[in-house]
C-alpha cells in the first residue's frame, strides 16, 4: 500500500486538461479526410476503394450531374481514399474533433457536370475527368493534332460503343476523323 | 503452387490414418502450402478421422468451416481444421484439414462432438448457417441465429437471401439448460443493456453462494460479416472489415485474413512487412494485456491498481498512434504487405517508450502481487482443469495458464516470430492467478520482441503488388492474438470477391469450456472468472440466478454483481 502511495505521489497528475488545452497527436495521425473540390475529377476511385462506403458517388442523368459525397459518420479513417486518389484531392488531416449536433453537418458534398455522349446525347462522364484524361494523354506525348480526335472518340458513351462496335463508332464520326483514325 | 514436394510436411499423419483405417479412408490429399494439408474423407469416416488426429496425434481443433460449394461440385463441404502440435521438432508441426463433401439432397453428417467435445459450437453454427444437420450432436440448440429467425432460412447458403435481408422479429424463446436439484438457484446475467458494449446472457445455477453449473447464450450481435464480405467487398476491403471483428485485437484479425489470402494465392510478403506486422501485433498485445491486468485488479476491488495499469497502458496506445496514425493498430494491412513504413525517428520513440514501460511494469506488478487481496481472490479460482482443456481446445493465456504451452507464434510461426528469440510463457495453476501471470510474462516477451524487430528489421519493400487471385483456391491464416489464436479461412471467388470467408476469433474456442470453470466457485467470483478469459470483455452485464433449493429465479444487474465481486459484501441474492 505504501509503495502504491509513493508511486502515486511520484507520478502526480496523469491526465491532461483536454478539451481546455489542445491535445497533441503524433505526426502522421489519421483524422478527418479533407476534400479539395478544385483538384477532384470525380473519377470515383475513392468511392470504390472506401471499405466502409463512407464515400459514395451518385449519378443524376436527368440533370447531368455526378455527386460526390462523404459521410464522416461512417468514415473509419483508413486513408484508402488518399492512397488511391490520382490527383491528391483528398488527404487525411490530424483533425479528430468531429462531433456535431446535427447529422447534416457530417456530410461533405460536391456536384460535377457531366458531358453528353456524342452519339446518343445521354450524359455519361464528368467533364473534368474527360479533360484530365486528355491532358494526361498530351503529357504522355500524344501529338496535339490527334487530341481532338481522341476527344471525339472519348465522348462516346460505353453503351453506344458497345451497341455499334468501335469501328462503327469511328465511322460515324466526321469523315476527316475516320480517315485519320484509319491511318493511325 | 510454387513450393516443391520436398518442402511438404507431415506425411506421417495421412500415413498413420491409412494404417489405422485402411488406405481407402483418404480420398484425396492436397497441399495448400507446405504446412497446410487437406485430406478428403467420406462423411461417414469423419468422426473417426477427426478423433484419431485429435487424441491420437496431439491435434487441436482450430476451426471448422461449412461451405456451400454446390456451384463448384454440387455439394456442401465441411472443413475441420486441426492444428497438429507437440512434435519434437517444431518444423514438423502443421495444419491438417479434414474435408468432407455432403450431397445437396441429403444435408446431414455424423456429428464429431460426442467424441471431440471441442467441435460443439462449430457444428451448431454450421447447422444454423447452412442447414447441415449434425446427426447425434448432444446439444442441438441454435447457436448463432436468433430464436425468432425463420426456420429453413440458412443465411450462408448462396441462394438463401440477400445480405441486407432482415426478417421480422417475433418474441424469442431459448431453452436454457435446466438444473434440477435441491437448493439450486438460477442467476440470469444479460442479455442486453444499452450501456454495455457487448451483450451476452449468462445463467448461473447456484446452491447458496456456489455455482453448480452455468449456461450461456451469445451472438446477440452477430453482424453477418462473412456474408457482407462475400457480397459487397473486394479482397483489400475485407482487411478493414476483419479488423472490426474485435475492438481490441483487431489487427490480428486483419493479419490472419491477409495471411490466408496470401497462402491461398502463393503471394510472398516482403520480409520488412513481416517484421512490421510482428511489431504491431505485439503492440496490440501490450495494450490488451495491460487492460486485462487492470481489469483483474478492478474486479478484486483494487481500483487504484486499475488506474495505474491504465495510466501505463496509455504509453502502448501512444506507440500505436506513432506507428499507425491511430490509437488502435488499425488500417495497416493490405493483401501482400503493409501500408506504412517505420521511420528511424519513430523507431527511436518506440524504443524509448519500451524502456519506460518495462520499468513501470516492474513496479506495478510488484505492487499488484504484494497486494494480499489479489492473491487471495485469484488463487485456485475458476480452475480450467487440464482434461477439460484437452477436450475443448481452448486457446491463449487461458490455455497457457493450465500448463499447456500452446502458442501459435511458436507452433506455427508466422510473420517474423521465427526470426527473433522469445519464449512461450505458461503456468500450471489452472486458475485466474496463473492466467494473469501468463499475461504479465507475455508483456515482457512482447517488449523483447518489439525491440529485437525494430533493431533487426531488414530494409526493402513493404508491399507487393501486381499478383493475381486464383479462383476457388483456399487456405487458412492464423495469428496469436492477445486472447489466443485467431484462425481465418478463405476461398477465393471468380469475381474479385471472396467465395467464403470464415473468421474465428480466439474467444469462440474459450467459451464452451467456461461452464466447467464456473463450477464450484462462489458467485461473487463469476465476473472475475469471465474476465480472466479476457473475452472481448463485458459479455456479461446481467445475470439470472436460479435457486435450485427455493426454485426461484432472480435477475441481477451486472453492476450489482460486479460490486459484489469487488466488495464481497451485500450479496445481491439476499436483497
Amino acid at each position: 500500500m505504501f509503495k502504491l502511495l509513493k508511486k502515486a505521489l511520484q507520478v502526480g497528475e496523469a491526465t491532461v486538461e483536454y478539451p481546455f488545452k489542445p491535445l497533441e497527436v503524433a505526426p502522421g495521425f489519421r483524422g478527418k479526410p479533407i476534400y479539395n473540390f478544385q483538384q477532384c475529377i470525380a473519377c470515383g476511385a475513392c468511392a470504390i476503394a472506401c471499405p466502409a462506403n463512407a464515400i459514395t458517388m451518385d449519378y443524376n442523368l436527368e440533370k447531368g450531374i455526378k455527386s460526390w459525397k462523404v459521410f464522416y459518420g461512417r468514415c473509419i479513417f483508413c486513408g484508402r481514399c488518399e492512397e488511391v486518389c490520382p490527383t491528391g484531392a483528398i488527404t487525411l488531416s490530424p483533425d479528430f474533433e468531429l462531433a456535431a449536433t446535427a447529422k447534416e453537418d457530417l456530410y461533405c458534398k460536391a456536384d460535377f457536370r457531366l458531358t453528353r455522349c456524342h452519339l446518343c446525347g445521354e450524359y455519361f462522364v464528368p467533364a473534368k475527368e474527360l479533360e484530365y484524361i486528355l491532358a494526361a494523354l498530351e503529357q504522355a506525348g500524344q501529338p496535339g493534332s490527334a487530341s481532338h480526335i481522341t476527344r471525339q472518340v472519348m465522348e462516346v458513351c460505353p453503351q453506344c460503343k458497345r451497341r455499334q462496335g468501335i469501328k462503327t463508332a469511328v465511322k460515324s464520326l466526321p469523315r476527316a476523323v475516320g480517315q485519320q483514325q484509319g491511318r493511325g | 503452387m510454387s513450393f516443391s514436394s520436398q518442402m511438404k510436411r507431415g506425411k506421417k499423419y495421412p500415413d498413420a490414418l491409412k494404417d489405422k483405417f485402411g488406405t481407402a479412408v483418404i480420398l484425396e490429399e492436397t497441399y495448400q502450402t507446405p504446412e497446410q494439408l487437406t485430406i478428403t474423407v467420406d462423411r461417414n469416416n469423419l468422426p473417426d478421422v477427426v478423433t484419431e488426429l485429435y487424441y491420437g496425434h496431439n491435434g487441436w481443433l482450430s476451426n471448422m468451416i461449412g461451405n456451400d460449394e454446390r456451384s463448384i461440385n454440387g455439394c456442401y463441404a465441411l472443413y475441420y481444421i486441426l492444428s497438429m502440435e507437440g512434435n519434437q521438432n517444431p518444423q514438423d508441426n502443421m495444419w491438417v484439414t479434414v474435408k468432407t463433401l455432403i450431397p445437396e439432397n441429403d444435408p446431414q453428417f455424423p456429428s464429431v462432438t460426442p467424441r471431440v467435445p471441442a467441435a460443439v459450437w462449430y457444428e451448431r453454427e454450421v447447422r444454423d448457417m447452412f442447414g447441415l444437420e449434425p446427426e447425434g450432436i448432444p446439444d442441438a440448440r441454435r447457436l448463432v441465429l436468433p430464436d425468432d429467425w425463420p426456420d429453413n432460412l440458412y443465411p450462408l447458403r448462396k441462394d438463401a437471401m440477400d445480405y441486407r435481408y432482415r426478417p421480422e422479429s417475433v418474441e424469442e424463446k431459448y431453452d436454457f439448460i435446466e438444473v434440477e436439484g435441491e437448493g439450486i438457484v438460477e442467476v440470469p446475467l444479460g442479455p442486453l443493456h444499452i450501456t454495455s458494449d457487448e451483450p451476452g446472457h449468462f445463467r448461473l445455477f447456484v446452491d447458496g453462494e456456489y455455482i453448480v453449473d452455468a449456461d450461456y447464450r451469445l451472438f446477440y450481435i452477430h453482424r453477418g460479416m462473412e456474408k457482407t464480405a462475400e457480397n459487397r467487398m473486394d479482397y483489400d476491403q475485407v482487411n478493414f472489415l476483419a479488423e472490426r471483428v474485435c475492438g481490441i485485437c483487431g489487427y490480428t484479425h486483419s493479419v490472419a485474413y491477409s495471411a490466408a489470402v496470401e497462402s491461398a494465392n502463393g503471394i510472398e510478403v516482403p520480409l520488412r512487412a513481416q517484421y512490421i506486422r510482428t511489431i504491431l501485433l505485439e503492440v496490440e498485445r501490450l495494450h490488451s494485456h495491460f487492460l486485462n491486468l487492470g481489469l483483474a485488479a478492478h474486479l478484486v476491488g483494487f481500483d487504484s491498481g486499475f488506474m495505474h495499469f491504465f495510466r501505463v497502458r496509455e504509453k502502448a496506445m501512444k506507440m500505436a498512434e506513432i506507428l499507425t496514425g491511430g490509437r488502435k493498430t488499425y488500417g495497416m494491412n493490405l493483401v501482400g504487405g503493409v501500408r506504412r513504413d517505420i521511420l528511424k525517428e519513430e523507431r527511436d520513440q518506440i524504443l524509448r517508450l519500451i524502456t519506460e514501460l518495462r520499468k513501470e511494469l516492474d513496479e506495478l506488478l510488484d505492487i499488484l502481487i504484494n497486494t494480499p487481496n489479489f492473491l487471495m481472490r485469484t488463487r485456485g479460482v475458476g480452475k480450467l482443469e487440464r482434461d477439460v482443456a484437452r477436450d475443448f481446445s481452448p486457446v491463449g493465456p487461458n490455455m497457457r495458464g493450465s500448463g499447456y504451452a500452446r502458442d501459435n507464434r511458436a507452433d506455427h510461426p508466422f510473420a517474423a516470430y521465427d526470426r527473433v528469440p522469445w519464449e512461450v510463457v505458461s503456468k500450471d495453476g489452472c486458475d485466474v492467478l496463473s492466467r494473469e501471470l501468463v499475461r504479465a510474462g507475455e508483456l515482457y516477451q512482447a517488449f523483447n520482441i518489439i525491440e529485437r524487430c525494430l533493431q533487426e528489421m531488414p530494409p526493402g519493400p513493404i508491399l507487393v503488388e501486381g499478383f493475381s487471385y486464383k479462383p476457388y483456391t483456399y487456405a487458412l491464416g492464423a495469428t496469436e492474438a492477445p486472447r489466443g489464436e485467431n484462425v481465418h479461412w478463405v476461398m477465393t471467388g471468380d469475381n474479385q470477391k471472396l467465395y467464403r470467408w470464415r473468421a474465428r476469433a480466439a474467444t469462440y474456442n474459450n467459451w464452451p469450456s467456461l461452464r466447467y470453470m464456473f463450477r464450484g466457485n462462489a458467485i461473487s467470483d463469476a465476473p472475475l472468472i469471465v474476465a480472466s478469459l479476457d473475452p472481448c470483455y463485458s459479455c456479461t452485464e446481467r445475470v439470472t440466478v436460479v435457486d435450485v433449493r427455493k426454485k426461484n429465479v432472480k435477475t441481477v444487474s451486472y453492476n450489482e454483481l460486479e460490486n459484489y465481486c469487488r466488495e464481497r459484501k451485500y450479496s445481491p441474492l439476499k436483497l
